[in-house]
């Protein structure tokens, strides 16, 4: 191997390592990706959280996630964001960091999209947060508009 | 061939794979989802009024139509003297950047005197989440120049000041009414649990070399997330709508109009009874306009126990008692961030609705003073998402505003 070739294969790795972190943290939300999500949660009991920047109270919901996921590092929690605004997407990315919750499964609504990515979801839902979908594990959605207590997140995601 | 190489090389290829992938994916999923509008989808490019999330927009007194927009951290600004058909060249508002909070329920405000003053005020978010100040420009001249900006909530603390509503008279009486956390930031400091935050009044006349803005409590426990409404009544005191937050999160609608002496009122009247209960952000405030017998004509959005979807009502004691709310839109049809403007006995009433892929902007009126209204009608569609629409007026004929982004700015004679 020629001098060069290791010189630049050193950072391509390191390149390609980085980038395919940055990928793992937030994936764009679409129809496909809901369909998929359901499917594969079909038979476990998980949560669907949605947020935004915009939203004080959502911070309170996200600190508890964080607190329960130091305890337990499997919780089935899928994280959405939705402003769907390009402006706000290092916002975005901090909060999740300052939260720990870049392990878990996050998606953001993309620019713009943001009625049509809450009608996938929910067509009766108003985009009111923070807003909690505890979902069976036969697939069936609840709908819950407003901070959901720890007890109850425990409840659903850990006993 | 090295291992290392054939290593990077195949990294390289999957990761070109995957990225192809992921294009063709998204071309497809938009090429079936966009097809019917492909070529309503508009380029964005710098900071032109396209590429804004909101717009404002206002008459000044000369009649020209101000729409203002903030992208970049600056605002800009054009000016149509044919009621919205032609715009002159964007104009930058000459003073220095600084973020400012425009989406969903914030947004620059702007107002005239009648000696051509324009007054600007908007928010501006500060270094920590949640944090923002209440900013303020002035111009005597017509939008030539702008004062430098001023930071009206006096508490020089670093928590949320934000929401700001203004309101500017003829003779340059500024009122801006704002959403405070400065008790809330002090009782958490002490440990205390608090709910919501507090509304606050501030004052001031650039004209008149009066440059400080007062700072005045109305109102604590308010929701925190939801723009304020203000209007004058036939008697110029200026009335507040807002949301409050009622018992355990229970966020209904109060109304306070701001009397002097024996007029004063120092309870809000509670306007909704919708009973919705949320420890959360609703991200959907009202709207108030008073005619000028002093009724006061009033909608507002809810998810309640009782109450779901937009309300109207009026009131001719200002808000003692209240007509029985009239439900308007289609609840299930997203129909939600009502705005309305009244004229003698016309009242306009505008709503978003969503069908499952487009925004449709929704109207309907009332020749009547709001005994009855016609069928409501669609007039205008957006397709790559919507702004909230507002009503504005002109010699007494009212226009709605509605950004539709990388789409068009609406402005249309109701």
């Amino acid at each position: 191997m020629s001098f060069f070739k290791k010189l630049i294969s050193g950072p391509i790795i390191f390149f390609l390592l980085i980038s395919n972190v940055v990928f793992a943290e937030s994936i764009a939300f679409n129809k496909e990706q809901l369909t998929a999500l359901k499917k594969q949660n079909m038979g476990k009991q998980w949560l669907m959280l949605l947020w935004s920047v915009d939203c004080p109270p959502c911070f309170k919901e996200l600190a508890i996630l964080q607190k329960l996921q130091r305890q337990h590092d499997d919780l089935a929690v899928v994280i959405i964001n939705t402003d769907a605004s390009d402006e706000v997407n290092a916002e975005r990315i901090d909060i999740i960091e300052k939260f720990e919750l870049n392990t878990l499964t996050n998606f953001h609504f993309e620019d713009g999209t943001d009625a049509q990515s809450r009608f996938y979801i929910d067509p009766n839902w108003y985009g009111e947060l923070p807003r909690s979908y505890f979902v069976e594990s036969n697939g069936k959605f609840h709908g819950k508009s407003g901070l959901v207590n720890q007890s109850l997140l425990t409840k659903w995601l850990i006993n | 061939m090295s291992m290392l190489t054939r290593i990077v090389s195949v990294l390289v290829v999957c990761t070109s794979m995957s990225a192809i992938t992921n294009i063709s994916e998204a071309a497809g999923h938009n090429h079936q989802a966009m097809q019917p509008k492909k070529q309503q989808m508009a380029r964005c490019e710098g900071t032109e009024i396209i590429c804004a999330k909101t717009v404002t927009s206002a008459f000044a007194p000369n009649g020209d139509l101000w729409r203002l927009w903030a992208l970049d951290s600056s605002i800009y600004f054009q000016i149509s003297k044919d009621e919205g058909k032609t715009f002159s060249e964007s104009n930058r508002v000459g003073i220095d950047k600084e973020k400012i909070s425009a989406r969903n329920e914030n947004r620059p405000k702007i107002a005239f005197d009648k000696y051509q003053g324009v007054y600007l005020s908007w928010a501006t978010p500060k270094e920590k989440k949640y944090t923002a100040d209440v900013r303020f420009s002035y111009s005597s001249d017509y939008g030539k120049t702008f004062t430098q900006p001023v930071t009206v909530n006096d508490d020089n603390l670093l928590t949320g000041h934000s929401f700001n509503e203004m309101l500017v008279t003829g003779e340059g009486d500024i009122s801006i009414v704002w959403l405070d956390s400065r008790h809330s930031y002090q009782l958490r400091k002490q440990g205390k649990k608090t709910n919501g935050s507090a509304l606050y009044l501030g004052k001031a006349n650039y004209r008149k070399g009066d440059k400080n803005f007062s700072n005045e409590q109305l109102a604590n426990n308010t929701c925190v997330c939801c723009r304020i409404a203000m209007n004058y009544n036939n008697h110029g005191e200026i009335a507040v709508f807002w949301r409050h937050i009622y018992g355990d999160n229970i966020r209904e609608f109060a109304l306070m109009t701001l009397g002097q002496g024996d007029s004063k009122q120092s309870t809000p009247y509670q306007i909704s009874y919708d009973r919705w209960k949320i420890n959360g952000c609703p991200h959907q405030g009202g709207a108030i306009s008073i005619n000028e017998n002093n009724r006061y004509h009033l909608v507002w959005f809810n998810q309640g126990e009782v109450g779901k979807g937009i309300f109207y009502a009026s009131s001719d004691d200002q808000g003692k008692s209240l007509t029985k709310p009239l439900s308007v839109g289609m609840q299930s049809a997203q129909a939600a961030h009502p705005h309305m403007k009244t004229n003698g006995n016309r009242i306009d009433i505008v709503w978003t609705q969503f069908t499952g892929t487009e925004h449709e902007l929704w109207h309907q009126y009332s020749n009547d003073n709001g005994k009855s209204f016609t069928q409501a009608a669609v007039i205008a569609k957006a397709f790559n998402g919507s702004d909230r629409p507002f009503i504005i007026t002109k010699d007494n004929v009212s226009y709605v505003s509605w950004q539709r982004p990388r789409q068009s700015h609406l402005v249309q004679e109701l």
